[in-house]
């Protein structure tokens, strides 16, 4: 944690148990260009501890990178994607966001996501994995082009349970706003505080889930793909469903065993759009 | 002298043709207003009466009303047409998945959905539009029917909750009109969702916020619960006991809701949310979500 800290963080809190000072501000901002042969990130800014990186392939691919390999209660990052008009991109984390326990304040984690005119992002990142005591405030913003095309999944693992962690109290929340030509067409607030096995083992929430994930696929063909994704569903090995309406298309897991999740959600995403995940979701 | 009688003699000739050409004009004109402007006029005047009309029995209906919580026993009972039967709220996937097999489960699962799921999430958008509408804040309503359309997890929910929510505008309007509704209605004209058209109903007849939330809640409960009584797990008599035994939990969240604020929105009913994604697939079905 300790390399991830900035000594100009820029929202110093008074009531938290370390000062402000010492705790970490993570940006990323990106901007991908479509040149005539392939995107380029055309702009670049990386601050406190995190790095995003580009894999050489075929494809226009960026993967963050949290050099201080979590996030403590207090610790803030931006991560801000836009992609001008028909640039092309992957963008995904090199490993699971760990959330620590906090101390007092939450971790708050803060996406924005802008497509311009005809271009299309995967936003794959792996998942978020909240230790016990955890808490994370989470704030998801996508602005879309009509005609832009977003794929996305998020996972979060409650709990390290091949540690033999059994998550106690914690506060996970995220708010979600996708807005498409102006219109907002999907928003999602999801709360989970307390005692997070108990609430978990509810028949309703997760009848003793430990991970859950959605995916997203806003696009002009959303609808018509439907069938696609239930056939990309079928072999899942944990609860899923999909749905469609709206122009937009989801997909939604639940498991008890986040390691079902994590195959079930790759077969998913590896059938449903036709090309392999991020390497970096195989290490 | 002779001169003097001529001038005399045009003058009553040209007086003579002045007072004809005066008649017939007025002749003309009276014909006009019978035949094209009398008839304007009275349709005018029809069309005033029927409109002070109209508002007298909007304003009777609100004077006879006025903060009374009755109306919301016709509003919210299954023969208010809104078609409330036709809907599951996905619980018609849990019993199929046996996640609902008897009265404990039945009451836990729709517990969960009142306290961490949609029954709560409803619940504050219902406030909030109450709220909005008590103060005549319509650009607010607009923006939160916006939110609560967006917030629908699945294609059946979202058809659950506009197709409720525009038929209960559709005859609330008719039968339970109040200056508020109307508004309501010019203003938004995408689809409501069934709450907020709770909500505004309820404030059109400065009904009482918590008797418009308990009753909602109540009434949410009573529907779900009469869904798994036609789907075999309960009988009637396990049916009313599930709706009582939910009744502290219906009061607890309505306590908490009526003091909420829009960011208290928050869901974690994973599994409700799931099992209405997978009851599009389902077999059989009798109901629509």
């Amino acid at each position: 944690m300790m390399a991830a800290v900035s000594i100009f963080s820029e929202r110093p809190r008074a009531d938290a148990i370390l000062p402000g000072m010492i705790r970490a501000s993570g940006h990323i901002r990106c901007r991908f260009t479509a040149n005539p042969r392939r995107t380029e990130a055309s702009e670049l800014y990386e601050a406190g501890g995190y790095r995003m990186k580009f894999p050489k392939g075929l494809n226009c691919e960026g993967v963050i990178i949290n050099t201080g390999g979590g996030m403590a209660g207090g610790d803030a990052l931006n991560v801000d994607i836009s992609l001008d008009s028909h640039a092309k991109a992957v963008v995904s984390t090199q490993s699971a966001e760990k959330i620590y326990r906090a101390q007092n304040e939450a971790s708050s984690a803060s996406i924005q996501l802008s497509l311009a005119e005809q271009s299309q992002l995967a936003w794959l990142p792996q998942e978020t994995l909240l230790y016990s005591g955890a808490k994370l405030h989470r704030c998801f913003r996508a602005d879309m082009a009509s005609n832009a095309i977003l794929s996305l999944f998020e996972g979060v693992i409650f709990g390290r349970g091949a540690m033999g962690e059994q998550i106690t109290e914690g506060s996970f929340r995220d708010s979600w706003r996708i807005r498409r030509g102006a219109r907002l067409v999907f928003a999602d607030e999801i709360a989970l505080d307390g005692h997070m096995a108990d609430r978990l083992n509810r028949p309703a929430i997760g009848a003793g889930a430990r991970a859950v994930a959605t995916f997203l696929y806003i696009a002009p063909d959303a609808e018509r793909r439907l069938d696609e994704a239930r056939a990309a569903l079928e072999t899942s090995a944990c609860e899923c469903g999909a749905s469609a309406w709206n122009g937009m298309l989801i997909a939604r897991f639940v498991a008890v065993d986040p390691d079902a999740l994590r195959q079930s959600a790759t077969r998913f995403l590896n059938q449903f759009r036709a090309v392999p995940v991020p390497r970096v979701w195989q290490c | 002298m002779i001169m003097g009688i001529r001038i005399v003699i045009m003058d009553i000739h040209m007086i003579m043709v002045i007072v004809m050409v005066v008649i017939t004009m007025m002749i003309i004109m009276t014909t006009l207003m019978v035949t094209m402007i009398m008839p304007l006029l009275m349709f005018m005047t029809k069309i005033a009466i029927t409109i002070m009309i109209m508002h007298m029995g909007i304003h009777t209906l609100t004077n006879m009303i006025e903060g009374n919580a009755l109306p919301l026993l016709v509003w919210l009972s299954p023969s208010f047409p809104v078609g409330a039967f036709a809907y599951s709220h996905a619980l018609e996937w849990a019993v199929e998945a046996g996640d609902i097999s008897d009265m404990e489960s039945c009451k836990a699962w729709i517990a969960d959905v009142i306290e961490f799921g949609s029954g709560k999430t409803d619940a504050i958008l219902l406030t909030q539009s109450w709220y909005a509408a008590m103060k005549g804040d319509f650009m607010s309503l607009q923006e939160l029917s916006e939110l609560a359309i967006a917030l629908q997890p699945s294609s059946e929910r979202h058809l659950e909750a506009v197709t409720q929510g525009n038929a209960f505008i559709a005859a609330s309007l008719a039968a339970w009109p109040s200056d508020r509704l109307n508004i309501l209605k010019q203003k938004v004209d995408s689809d409501i969702v069934y709450p907020i058209a709770v909500g505004v109903a309820a404030a059109g007849f400065n009904i009482p916020l918590q008797n418009t939330v308990e009753s909602f809640l109540l009434c949410f409960v009573a529907n779900l619960v009469s869904s798994v009584i036609r789907l075999g797990p309960l009988g009637q008599t396990n049916g009313q006991k599930t709706i009582a035994s939910l009744m502290p939990l219906v009061q607890n969240m309505a306590n908490k809701v009526v003091h909420s604020k829009l960011s208290d929105i928050g869901n974690s009913a994973f599994r409700s949310d799931i099992a209405s994604l997978q009851h599009e697939t389902q077999y059989t079905r009798l109901f629509r979500s």
